[in-house]
């Protein structure tokens, strides 16, 4: 860590009050008239004035761990901060880690890293000269992301229990904060969803229609045109020599790889492309990183000037994103040309005003090139949202060299950022959920659980009891009347209310992966906002809670645990779908349950596959993601099929049509890959190759297992053809044009297979394709 | 409503299968299963003997209600005492109307389930104006399930006194016209 000596150095074990600013900045290039900003974590909310963090609450304990020095930054004030020097990686940590490395396991990993807090990224205008200097156009924010997503060494984190927990895939997700400005007033102009949706019946009719609506800004749709692309590409690049014509009585049979490649992609796309939202504070920062380099004339002005874009002015947040949050100020010392003392000057001047949550990142301004001595590839970032993965690709079709979508990176830069990034996350971010857990905890959610704090909701939601009351039922005047919180009008909590607290304290603890108490904050929460008809607040609970629960215990043998699992699953998507039109948050949550129940075993993989067919059944996947998660549920199945469980039998005849069904969409979207893939798997499943019989265990099956037999045959020949005739630099366009025109020249025979907008009702008078089919029951009919 | 019934052996083979349409409601006794759909429902049926395996063990009834439902087509079975099995797959929709639109691209599975003109069009269409009872379209509704049942019932009595011919085998194919006509009477009678 090249910069902690100087940290450590300059950190004081105890700072004076915060003193009017006239008195501090005593450095010259500072302008006196500034008033610095509040060291943000003394901002308690308004309710609770001014009660300790440390309050002997026997369920709280002592925060300090045993081995770690405490050191009180802010005696003086209401709220005290504590700061722990923790260690990743300690040998002294005896807590346990997380098993790693199962496939099964896999899916989990990825849906538990997803969830990671997000830090927004404001930076001085110098500091982003500086970085494009380096080669990083997008900014500093594109330089940490991909260091922020795989943080080195172990993070340790306590829980409301007291019990640490080394995470060794802990992460952070930065972003950019003017793009964070710019996306929450988008959506604050598209107004509020669940108002709108209040008024409309909730008939069927007007559901669907609403669907279809709602459904072309939505970010399912975005992620179903990034996967199409991605499978153009990889079919492009098929490589057809070693996948030779599907037959299954040549060809030893292997079992299917579970899931297409594209899965794990597909997941992590739609667990990365939510939108900032006011009914979740997943997306919403935790913490923002304000940054100054060492070239601006005035950085302490600088830097209060970016502080204050964060909580006011023209271009804040939007209103329902607390303030609250942790501020962390970077000063980047640029190596090259400036002198190291004067910076070093500057950074304790800067953690005189700002406290501790500052850092000294040392890096050198030039642009580094491959051929450089010690240079490294930046890493891609693996958590992009499926908007800015469509950008970046599409900026790589059409710049010239390839050489820019590669960028490297000095060495020693990267061990600097690790070392701010470790910093910030174990000394600063880690340690503040965690107290605003355990304050928000022992000020909100535990007198809102106790006695007393539901009789007084009780009360006020039933009785005159409120002062409010009178203004009563008026329309619009809905909100008082019930005497809830909810801004009817705008469809949000505002951030100072209880309601909206407690959600932030289960998600903060959801994103420290504290399940129990992220679970239980969220179960009280579903009443309150279901008698506030909150309903988007609603839906999203529910949802954190199954979430939660699958997610808490590790075994499975709960049958009625399941039942309310789906119960809760039930109503969010009701909610979702009908109160706000929301499909794609369906999606998520549908797909989450599905991985996490897949997760646990054969027995819950049949409740996965219930789910998924369930998810299927609303209407509201796009043709790839169809095709997905119908594998998916195949592959559910499939690890019933061979499984003996007493008292259930086994599923491998669901798990054969449900491999038809994915080869089916396989087909339809073009992939013959894939559709081969399952199709085989079909006829192992249906034991084709043990009865030495040419089809299907019914006779009437054979129609469509030929149809699909035969596209898949076609797709082969057209591959074929492209292999043996264009050069590998048409390869892509040529694939799709050589298909096209083949199936221009087969639809007669079986237009369904082949063309893709063959959703349109089919005319059932036209003669049919397949005598083999049909000759059976209609020789039956006619006798 | 459409109906496709199948007898389905102890190896999981097929000894008979009918489509039918809906007698009730002025319905003309035809099916309108969409080409897709009648593909489709050969492997619904034999994906859904899995749940029939995994129930007789739990239930002592023959007649197993709704043992599984694939996107709007709903699977009814009635087990017999040889463990042979009648699998009765039933589509709502309302009769003798085409479907008010076309799906859209989401909509799972992407075909429309049924037609306006019968799929099969051998099967002779007499309008029926018996509708005295009338099943709703609703196939999770009670009278829905009487009405399988006794449908079922009348069927087992029929497929009875059919392999009760010295000359059929319980797992031999039911191909005697006599068998199939007195089917389609049951499936007139009370569907």
């Amino acid at each position: 860590m090249p910069s902690s000596p100087d940290h450590k150095r300059g950190r004081p074990s105890e700072i004076p009050e915060p003193q009017p600013p006239e008195h501090t900045l005593r450095s010259p290039r500072d302008s006196p008239s500034s008033s610095i900003p509040e060291f943000d974590t003394s901002i308690s909310p308004p309710s609770f004035g001014s009660k300790t963090t440390l309050s002997s609450s026997e369920t709280r304990l002592p925060i300090t761990p045993p081995t770690s020095s405490i050191s009180k930054s802010r005696s003086g004030s209401g709220l005290r901060k504590q700061s722990r020097d923790r260690s990743f990686a300690s040998s002294r940590d005896t807590s346990p880690s997380i098993p790693l490395s199962d496939s099964n396991q896999e899916c989990r990993q990825t849906i538990v890293r997803s969830f990671a807090p997000r830090v927004a990224v404001y930076a001085s205008p110098d500091t982003e000269e500086f970085i494009r200097q380096k080669g990083f156009h997008g900014g500093l924010y594109t330089l940490l992301r991909p260091y922020g997503e795989r943080l080195q060494g172990r993070v340790i984190i306590r829980d409301s229990v007291g019990s640490s927990k080394g995470w060794d895939d802990f992460g952070v997700r930065f972003i950019n904060g003017q793009e964070l400005q710019r996306s929450s007033a988008r959506q604050v102009e598209g107004g509020s969803t669940d108002l709108e949706t209040r008024s409309l019946p909730n008939g069927s009719q007007s559901l669907s229609e609403h669907r279809n609506r709602s459904r072309s800004d939505d970010f399912t749709t975005v992620i179903d045109r990034l996967l199409s692309q991605q499978l153009h590409t990889e079919n492009a690049i098929f490589d057809s020599s070693k996948g030779d014509y599907f037959d299954y009585g040549g060809r030893s049979y292997e079992p299917r790889p579970a899931g297409s490649p594209l899965y794990p992609f597909y997941l992590r796309k739609l667990l990365s492309s939510a939108p900032i939202v006011p009914y979740e504070t997943f997306s919403h920062p935790v913490a923002c990183m304000i940054t100054v380099s060492s070239r601006h004339p005035a950085p302490i002005e600088a830097l209060r000037q970016l502080y204050e874009n964060t909580c006011q002015g023209f271009n804040k947040t939007p209103t329902w994103i607390s303030t609250e949050y942790l501020r962390y100020y970077v000063l980047i010392h640029d190596e090259e040309n400036d002198d190291i003392t004067k910076t070093t000057a500057l950074f304790d001047l800067m953690k005189r005003h700002f406290g501790l949550h500052c850092h000294l990142l040392r890096l050198r301004s030039s642009q580094c090139v491959q051929t450089d001595d010690d240079s490294t590839r930046v890493p891609s970032s693996e958590w992009l949202s499926a908007e800015e993965e469509i950008k970046q690709i599409r900026s790589r079709d059409y710049t010239v060299d390839i050489e820019d979508s590669e960028k490297y990176i000095l060495e020693s830069d990267v061990t600097a950022i690790g070392a701010l990034l470790r910093e910030m996350v174990a000394q600063s971010i880690v340690p503040f959920m965690e107290s605003r857990i355990m304050t928000w905890n022992d000020q909100v959610a535990s007198r809102r659980r106790g006695f007393s704090g539901r009789f007084m909701s009780l009360s006020k939601r039933w009785t005159g009891f409120g002062s409010s009351k009178v203004a009563a039922f008026g329309p619009g005047g809905a909100s008082t009347a019930s005497g809830s919180n909810y801004d009817v009008q705008r469809g949000f909590y505002p951030p100072e209310t209880p309601e909206a607290i407690m959600r932030q304290l289960a998600d903060y603890a959801f994103l420290l992966r504290d399940w129990k108490l992220a679970h239980s904050t969220y179960d009280f929460l579903r009443t309150e906002f279901s008698h506030d008809k909150a309903w988007s607040y609603h839906a999203a609970v529910n949802e954190m809670v199954a979430i939660t629960s699958l997610l808490m215990s590790q075994t499975y043998n709960l049958k009625y645990k399941m039942e309310a699992i789906d119960q809760m699953l039930d109503t969010a998507a009701y909610s979702y779908l009908t109160r706000c039109s929301m499909p794609s948050n369906v999606v998520r949550c549908f797909t989450l349950a599905i991985e996490l129940l897949k997760n646990r075993g054969t027995l819950a993989a049949d409740d996965a596959a219930r789910l998924g067919g369930k998810l299927l059944d609303f209407g509201i996947l796009d043709p790839v993601a169809q095709a997905m998660t119908s594998e998916r549920i195949a592959d559910c199945y499939m690890s019933r099929a061979s499984v003996i469980v007493p008292n259930a039998g086994t599923r491998r005849r669901q798990a054969a049509l449900w491999n038809i069904l994915s080869a089916d969409s396989w087909i339809k979207l073009d992939n013959p890959v894939q559709a081969r893939l399952c199709l085989t798997e079909a006829s192992a499943l249906y034991r084709l190759r043990d009865q030495q019989i040419a089809g299907p265990p019914f006779l009437s099956m054979q129609g469509f297992w030929q149809k699909l037999d035969r596209a898949l045959g076609e797709a082969h020949n057209a591959q074929s053809l492209v292999d043996t005739g264009v050069g590998a630099g048409h390869l892509e366009y040529s694939t799709i044009e050589e298909t096209e025109q083949l199936s221009a020249f087969t639809r007669p025979v079986n237009a369904e297979v082949v063309d893709t907008e063959g959703f349109t009702s089919q005319d059932a008078s036209r003669p049919h394709p397949n005598a083999s089919y049909d000759t059976p029951l209609q020789r039956d009919s006619s006798e | 409503m459409s109906y496709y019934f199948c007898i389905v052996g102890t190896q999981d083979q097929p000894l008979f299968e009918l489509e039918f349409g809906t007698s009730k409601q002025g319905g003309d006794g035809v099916a309108r299963f969409s080409q897709e759909a009648r593909q489709m429902n050969p492997f619904i049926v034999h994906s859904s003997l899995d749940f029939v395996d995994e129930l007789q063990w739990t239930n002592s009834q023959m007649y197993l209600k709704r043992v599984d439902q694939f996107a709007s087509s709903h699977v009814s079975t009635f087990l017999t005492p040889t463990s042979t099995r009648f699998m009765l797959l039933h589509l709502p929709h309302p009769p003798n109307t085409a479907p008010q639109s076309t799906p859209s691209p989401n909509s799972f599975p992407p075909f429309t389930p049924y037609t306006s003109t019968p799929a099969s069009t051998t099967t002779a269409g007499r309008s029926s104006s018996s509708s005295t009872t009338s099943i709703p379209n609703n196939p999770t509704s009670p009278q829905t399930e009487e009405a399988i049942r006794a449908f079922f019932g009348e069927v087992f009595e029929i497929w009875m006194k059919a392999i009760m011919s010295p000359f059929a085998s319980v797992e031999g194919k039911l191909g005697s016209p006599v068998f199939r006509q007195r089917v389609v009477a049951a499936g007139k009678k009370y569907l």
